[in-house]
């Protein structure tokens, strides 16, 4: 059993962390290539705390404050810089925070935070905090597809002028899907820390931030569903490939270049595709 | 004196930047794509480099073949993995560029071995002293002139031929080329054999360098010529020259003045930030 | 249809059951190591090192008349894969036992997870202070990097007898530790720390700092480092024209080292744990046995993880009962003489042994000296 809930959780996590990054990318419109940044922050923040002895459901709030705090930051930053550039200042953000994390012995440096504690009620305790929070995040990002807000967030992704136009406040907009987006990533990087129970600065490089930002894309970008299922089967892809030892990583990587290559609109394009066959039979 | 060597150094690190970053804008200011598997293209490059050389074949020969045959890689690249995503958003074929990335680079493992490979003699590791007590080998200083070379022939070409004519053209705007009878498929063949040409030279001419390659040596060049293109204020040419140099000198600098603060790469994204909150559409820019 | 199903599933059911049948009686001891990523070289050396030790264990007659068997997975030296694997190796592989042949992050996510189960694991180059800090159950094999930056002080202050030494470290764990045991001796031995300088495992080109350290003019420069960082260090240092010693460590340790660095790596001297020139026969049976499986000779981390296997095996044979426990108490208890030298461990599951230092002559590492001033190289113990 706590093999399958391991794997669980790190499947929860997962979730919660691409559909963080989802809101950001998929429904505002925004490239970020930097998101492990805030999964870090919120990993650091959450670790330091529950070692002095506060209880995780406490210890991620001020772990999501955190990182959203700094996810306005970046939000102020992506109201100057747009697209491209945007994507690559946020992958600055990334390298930044790597950077800095490392030099800090007060964050344990280059040697990391090891010995975090397990939570209450232990591996099963933690999925079922991991499962809320992820059911939480789900249903947030349902409700604001739905509400006046998803409605804006889509027309800036569409197109910013255009929905300035409309007297839509693109950088109000802009910012509550940052601040929103790395609060997210925050929880997600506190339940992690005491998943694993060690972090160091190379588990939230940029490798990290490309790895979710694949979960997006080849979900669907700003498919709720479709990301979901990437990133649960991204998560544990690894895991699941044990067998084909040599060739694991070259599956990895050539999975998600054919998924893109032949099926562009990824997870949720597919099972669209197929639904509306059936529709037309 | 030391502040001279510095610079130096830089510089040589600059033209490696500039060579691989080249590839990268002229593949942006074609299709406004994000390249990231053009690094895989610089490992190969570096990989037929030091196997010819190794089976007994001249470094000129070994950097033109792999020249060539990363030129014509590339055009498959993008007949293959570019040109049927053209029409869709520039993320899937970013996401994809990276899928293809991860894949080469373990394909490298698989065939090359994971330990890498090194020239059995190396060429060109001449020293030459340059001034007093200051050493350059050979090889860094044929980085900084062939670089200059390719560059400043690119650059003839854009400006004077027809085909720079129509490749310029179909940057600024590919539909009003066409109409003026530009093959722009053509054009984007050239450009992609240019561009992935100029990261085998790098490649090879890093190897000559560490006399180590590796399946991973494009990790690193595939997020930093990214940084670099975009320091350059994207599609721009000369811009992406002047930020490979810049970044090579800062960060020459940086490594010994702030390395105890700061990581290489934390001190290159610092600047890349700073230089894109005051002047967002990068250093240099048309527009 | 149904004829070709049968016989195919018969097959597949053969197939299955087979390995099973033959490993009937056998022993499970788990392994993970990088086996696909960046860390591939340095995770495929280790897993050849540890099969190497359990077929030696293996044709002397296994464990009690019992055959020792790896099961080996691939953590990408990843915590946030080896962790999970960690729980399925000790859950459903059963394992009595595991191993690491990883980096320090997976091994320490890893450690955390034997602990909590109870379940003895040996890490066998991870250098992370805190690995053997998860708890009795977690052991190392190797030295913690402050344990060879000291040894690396008193070679160049007392030994070899240059007191200006620069120092370029590697930005990881291991740099960074190394650097502090070599500070912390450094005064002891006379040593003047002229500059410091820093660079990220990323790193092949180093001219800037080149040039700087030239400018210092120093007696040694005491760089840590991989083969693959401190192959294109070595090679830029000399083409610069900087003739002084060069004293690594450990992760050097490689023939790719030499092939990389070529001539320049004549009179490198390094602190690590395999004496090539060793006249013990374990040590020799490894080095020739290695190179005859791997096709290539051998380095550090194939040592660590064939130390690491006979370290078990031996446990394993004199443990009082199958019980965890028993075993724990056999590991800690352990005496044993293997490819890296005599074994044992402290109160906290460190390796206590001598540090063997080697040199680069005509192409080979060779016997340089070895340190076995108990004091000097005391891990820590809590």
């Amino acid at each position: 059993m706590s093999y399958e809930i391991a794997v669980l959780t790190s499947m929860s996590i997962a979730i919660l962390f691409a559909l963080s990054l989802n809101l950001i990318t998929g429904f505002c419109g925004q490239v970020s290539l930097g998101h492990a940044a805030f999964y870090g922050i919120g990993a650091y923040v959450a670790a330091m705390l529950t070692k002095a002895d506060l209880a995780l459901p406490i210890a991620l709030i001020p772990a999501a404050v955190m990182a959203g705090l700094v996810g306005v930051l970046v939000g102020i930053a992506s109201l100057r810089v747009r697209h491209d550039f945007l994507a690559i200042t946020t992958m600055g953000v990334g390298f930044l925070f790597v950077g800095i994390v490392r030099k800090q012995d007060a964050l344990g440096g280059e040697i990391g935070i090891s010995g975090i504690p397990s939570v209450a009620f232990g591996r099963p305790g933690l999925l079922l905090l991991a499962l809320v929070c992820m059911v939480l995040f789900i249903l947030l990002s349902i409700y604001i597809r739905r509400s006046w807000l998803g409605f804006a967030f889509e027309s800036i992704s569409d197109d910013e002028d255009t929905a300035r136009t409309f007297g839509i406040d693109v950088s109000k907009f802009k910012l509550l899907a940052f601040v929103v987006g790395t609060a997210g990533a925050g929880i997600a990087g506190g339940l992690y820390a005491h998943h694993i129970r060690f972090i160091g600065p190379d588990s939230f490089g940029f490798v990290e931030s490309i790895t979710v930002l694949a979960m997006v894309i080849v979900g669907g970008i700003g498919s709720i569903a479709g990301v979901a299922v990437a990133a649960a089967v991204l998560a544990t892809l690894p895991l699941w490939l044990q067998f084909v030892d040599d060739y694991k990583l070259l599956i990895y990587g050539s999975l998600i270049f054919i998924t893109m290559r032949f099926a562009p609109t990824g997870i949720a394009g597919i099972v669209h595709t197929l639904w509306q066959k059936r529709q037309a039979k | 004196m030391l502040a001279i060597e510095l610079v130096i150094q830089g510089i040589v690190q600059g033209a490696i930047y500039a060579l691989i970053a080249l590839g990268l804008v002229l593949v942006y200011g074609l299709l406004r794509i994000l390249h990231v598997a053009h690094a895989a293209l610089y490992t190969l490059g570096a990989y037929i480099g030091v196997i010819i050389v190794n089976q007994g074949g001249h470094i000129i020969f070994a950097t033109a073949v792999a020249m060539v045959a990363v030129g014509f890689v590339g055009i498959g690249v993008y007949r293959f993995a570019y040109k049927p995503l053209l029409d869709k958003p520039p993320l899937i074929a970013l996401i994809a560029s990276i899928g293809l990335f991860i894949a080469a680079e373990e394909i490298y493992r698989i065939i090359f071995g994971a330990y890498g490979m090194s020239f059995a003699q190396p060429p060109l590791q001449q020293q030459i002293e340059l001034f007093k007590g200051f050493h350059l080998s050979t090889a860094r200083i044929s980085v900084v002139i062939l670089s200059i070379l390719f560059i400043g022939v690119l650059g003839w070409l854009a400006a004077s031929t027809r085909t720079g004519i129509a490749w310029r053209a179909t940057v600024s705007d590919a539909g009003m080329a066409a109409s003026f009878g530009v093959n722009i498929e053509k054009v984007r063949y050239i450009n992609f054999f240019i561009g992935s040409a100029l990261a085998a030279l790098a490649g090879v001419m890093v190897a000559l360098l560490n006399n180590l390659v590796e399946p991973t040596m494009g990790a690193v060049p595939a997020y930093k010529a990214l940084a670099i293109i975009v320091l350059g204020g994207l599609g721009s040419v000369r811009g992406t020259l002047v930020a490979s140099i810049a970044l090579g000198i800062i960060e020459s600098f940086g490594t010994i003045y702030l390395g105890h603060v700061m990581d290489r790469d934390a001190i290159a994204f610092t600047f890349l930030i700073i230089v894109l909150m005051i002047r967002p559409q990068g250093l240099l820019t048309r527009r | 249809m149904t004829k070709i199903f049968k016989s195919l599933s018969f097959a597949v059911f053969m197939a299955l059951s087979l390995p099973f049948a033959a490993f009937a009686d056998s022993i499970k001891i788990g392994f993970n190591a990088p086996l696909t990523g960046f860390a591939a070289a340095d995770g495929n050396s280790a897993r050849v090192g540890a099969e190497l030790a359990v077929e030696q264990v293996n044709s002397a007659g296994g464990i009690g008349g019992k055959q020792l068997e790896l099961v080996i997975y691939d953590d990408q030296a990843s915590p946030k894969e080896s962790a999970p694997l960690a729980v399925k190796l000790i859950t459903q592989d059963n394992v009595a036992a595991g191993i690491s042949g990883s980096y320090s992050g997976a091994t320490r996510a890893a450690a955390t997870i034997y602990q909590e189960s109870n379940v003895p694991y040996i890490s066998a180059y991870a250098v992370h202070p805190d690995i053997t800090r998860a708890g009795d159950y977690v052991f190392r094999t190797s030295f913690v990097g402050e344990v060879q930056g000291r040894a690396g002080a008193k070679l160049i202050g007392e030994m070899m007898g240059h007191k200006r030494v620069v120092m370029i470290t590697l930005n990881n764990d291991f740099g960074k530790s190394l650097a502090n045991g070599f500070k912390e001796k450094a005064g002891d031995f006379g040593i003047e720390i002229v500059n410091e300088y820093e660079y990220s495992i990323k790193d092949r080109e180093f001219g800037a700092i080149v040039s700087k350290a030239k400018s210092d003019e120093p007696g040694a420069i005491y760089a840590s480092g991989y083969f693959f960082t401190a192959g294109p260090l070595v090679r830029q240092l000399r083409a610069a024209g900087i003739e002084v010693p060069v004293i690594g460590q450990e992760g050097y340790d490689s023939q790719k080292f030499i092939e990389i660095a070529g001539p320049d790596a004549e009179g490198v001297i390094i602190t690590t744990s395999l004496d090539r020139d060793s006249a013990d026969a374990v040590t020799q049976d490894f080095i020739s046995g290695f190179e005859a499986k791997a096709g290539y000779p051998s380095d550090m981390v194939a040592a660590s993880a064939h130390t690491a296997v006979l370290v078990m095996a031996d446990a394993l044979a004199r443990a009082a009962d199958e019980s965890a426990a028993a075993l724990r108490e056999a590991i800690a208890g352990a005496s044993v003489m293997a490819s890296t030298g005599q074994i044992s461990f402290n109160a906290l599951g460190e390796v206590q042994k001598d540090v063997q230092i080697q040199i680069v002559k005509d192409g080979n590492w060779r016997h340089y000296a070895v340190i076995s001033d108990t004091e000097l190289l005391a891990p820590p113990a809590e």
